[in-house]
């Protein structure tokens, strides 16, 4: 296929093809460069028109980030609630994963169509009845809520991925380890887990980014107490104003785990965002 | 849980299955605790507020049992068709235009060129940026007197826009920045889906004479289908409920030109705390996603993909 779409022969074309690709290359860049080049500007910089290429970098605006915003709380909210979130729905995900690719279960395809859905399933719907529930539980604006609500976004993701992956893995594997008198559970923990590594660590990296940028329910299930990162990201902005240095930092600021985490990961990254319907 | 090897022969799993048949389920079990839980309670609940006059704000009205008053005044509620035409308009354009843009740049990227792979890590970074970081950048970028969009544009002697700030522009700035943040996740699957596909056909046609055009019409495009479809199902779910991106950059506004049926549904429910209606509406929308998502699956197939992997 790699030849055939296209013929490559004569260098104009090739210096065409290099032109488009660039270009495209640098649509794509070009805000995430603005974002960072604004995050590192001084306030009169960063309102100069036109706008300026050239200036010393300051931290400044990062600085205000963690004295003005506590982005210092905020990132440790968001780490402590996504990386537990991530890691039960992780666990629960791949039981059932396995549990639906190697048993009989009743009403597999249904059940399967129930875990689906929550991928489809608008958070504004359930957003105001978790506030009220919340509320009269005594957990509103704590990490626990969160946690419980990413743990089940994730769901989806995990149990779809990971049931691909582990029926790629021959049953016939784990019947000879069966027959050589392991149990059940040994069989899954010594022979199916390592095989399952590399699916898991991708299914993570994708859960952990889905709830690390999640902002419409962080934002109306926590007020102060459990804020995270996007919740105080947002705050730097108003109706009317923006403070623009401040918004830009905290956009480098939270979009860095993500983009290097998932830029390590990406051998799998196509077939855990389609939850295991495409190959990558 | 152990069986004894004489009961083991290697043909009878489904017989040592039979032997562990609560072993599925437990399982399952914490999946569909959390689900129960976290998922179907909370949605029952809305359910329920949906057939209610619940506002908690207004204690001197009605707060009761109205049965489906609530569905049929989001029926007569134009602001709510509204939203929802507006939404469709962008989903519509948004998923439209990100899928034509993945599929070129996924043929021209699957030249394989050198320096190509750089240049598609670099192009894939979008999606990743959280969508508050997106809103807070493509913001600054288009303010109208500062912005760094006009100033370019001046470089190239095009009048500066007005960009999300006019009524007539705004809509279209706002596809643009989802544009921006998701055709590369079209991109990422397409290109993985065209890198799977076999050379057989291709060859085939190549030989037969057919053009680049006739190849692509006819044997690229009926090959990709299927992950054309899987990438537009997610993207459409997705852009059905967008709200983080809009939020940030226009509220809704100017004079409710991009007033999606999540804006909206915010508007209702934490400005208004008209939370009975605000649930019908939510319900409303779920039904239209759920719609949506059961044409599409049917039409495709993507259950019986991965059911036919077991079967072997």
């Amino acid at each position: 296929m790699s030849s055939s779409t296209a013929p490559r022969g004569s260098l104009f074309s090739g210096i065409g093809y290099y032109l488009l690709a660039l270009i495209s290359t640098a649509f794509f860049a070009f805000p995430i460069v603005w974002m960072t080049l604004s995050s590192l500007k001084s306030d009169v910089d960063i309102s100069a028109y036109p706008p300026k290429w050239i200036f010393s970098p300051t931290l400044e605006s990062f600085r205000k980030l963690f004295t003005e915003l506590n982005a210092m709380d905020a990132l440790i909210n968001s780490a402590f609630i996504v990386c537990l979130a991530t890691l039960f729905a992780m666990i629960a995900g791949t039981l059932a994963a396995y549990g639906l690719a190697r048993f009989d279960v009743k009403n597999k395809n249904f059940i399967a169509f129930e875990v689906l859905s929550i991928r489809m399933l608008p958070p504004m719907v359930s957003v105001i009845p978790l506030f009220i529930i919340a509320k009269q539980l005594g957990i509103f604006d704590t990490p626990w809520l969160l946690i419980a609500v990413y743990t089940l976004n994730g769901l989806p993701f995990v149990v779809w991925v990971m049931r691909v992956f582990i029926q790629e893995i021959p049953q016939s594997i784990e019947e000879a380890a069966l027959i050589d008198g392991c149990s059940r559970f040994e069989c899954f923990w010594r022979v199916t887990l390592p095989l399952l590594l590399p699916g898991l660590a991708a299914t993570m990296v994708i859960i952990f980014m889905f709830a690390w940028n999640e902002f419409l329910l962080a934002s109306i299930l926590t007020s102060s107490e459990a804020r995270t990162l996007p919740v105080i990201a947002a705050s730097s902005i108003k109706a009317k104003a923006i403070s623009w240095g401040l918004g830009s930092a905290a956009g480098v600021l939270m979009s860095l785990p993500v983009v290097v985490l998932v830029l390590l990961m990406q051998k799998y990254l196509v077939r855990g965002l389609t939850l295991g319907a495409v190959k990558g | 849980m152990t069986a004894s090897i004489e009961s083991l022969p290697i043909a009878s799993d489904r017989a040592q299955r039979a032997g562990e048949r609560y072993t599925g389920m437990i399982l399952l079990a914490p999946t569909m605790i959390i689900m129960t839980v976290v998922g179907l309670f909370p949605l029952l609940h809305s359910l329920y507020m949906s057939i209610t006059g619940y506002r908690p704000a207004d204690p001197d009205k009605f707060q009761g049992f109205v049965g489906l008053g609530n569905y049929a005044d989001a029926l007569a509620d134009a602001q709510f068709l509204h939203s929802i035409l507006l939404t469709l308009l962008f989903t519509v354009l948004s998923v439209g235009l990100s899928l034509t843009f993945a599929i070129l740049l996924a043929l021209l990227f699957n030249l394989r060129l050198r320096g190509f792979t750089v240049l598609r890590t670099i192009i894939i970074v979008p999606m990743l940026i959280t969508p508050i970081a997106v809103g807070i950048t493509w913001r600054i970028m288009m303010m109208p007197d500062l912005g760094v969009l006009n100033y370019v544009l001046s470089l190239a002697g095009i009048p500066p826009q007005p960009w999300a700030g006019e009524k007539a522009s705004a809509m279209a700035s706002m596809v643009l920045v989802d544009v921006w943040q998701w055709t590369p996740f079209m991109f990422l699957i397409i290109f993985a889906g065209l890198s799977a596909l076999p050379k057989s056909p291709f060859e085939a046609a190549a030989i037969d004479g057919a053009s680049p055009i006739q190849t692509f019409f006819m044997v690229t495009l009926p090959m990709l289908r299927p992950v054309i479809v899987i990438a537009s199902l997610l993207r459409i779910v997705d852009a059905i409920r967008t709200y983080d991106t809009v939020y940030i950059i226009t509220r809704g506004g100017p004079d409710f030109a991009t007033d999606l049926l999540s804006v909206y549904l915010a508007r209702v429910n934490f400005r208004f705390f008209n939370l009975g209606y605000g649930a019908a509406l939510s319900w409303i929308t779920l039904l239209i996603i759920l719609t949506v998502v059961l044409i599409f699956v049917k039409y495709t197939g993507f259950m019986r993909m991965v059911n036919e992997k077991e079967a072997r």
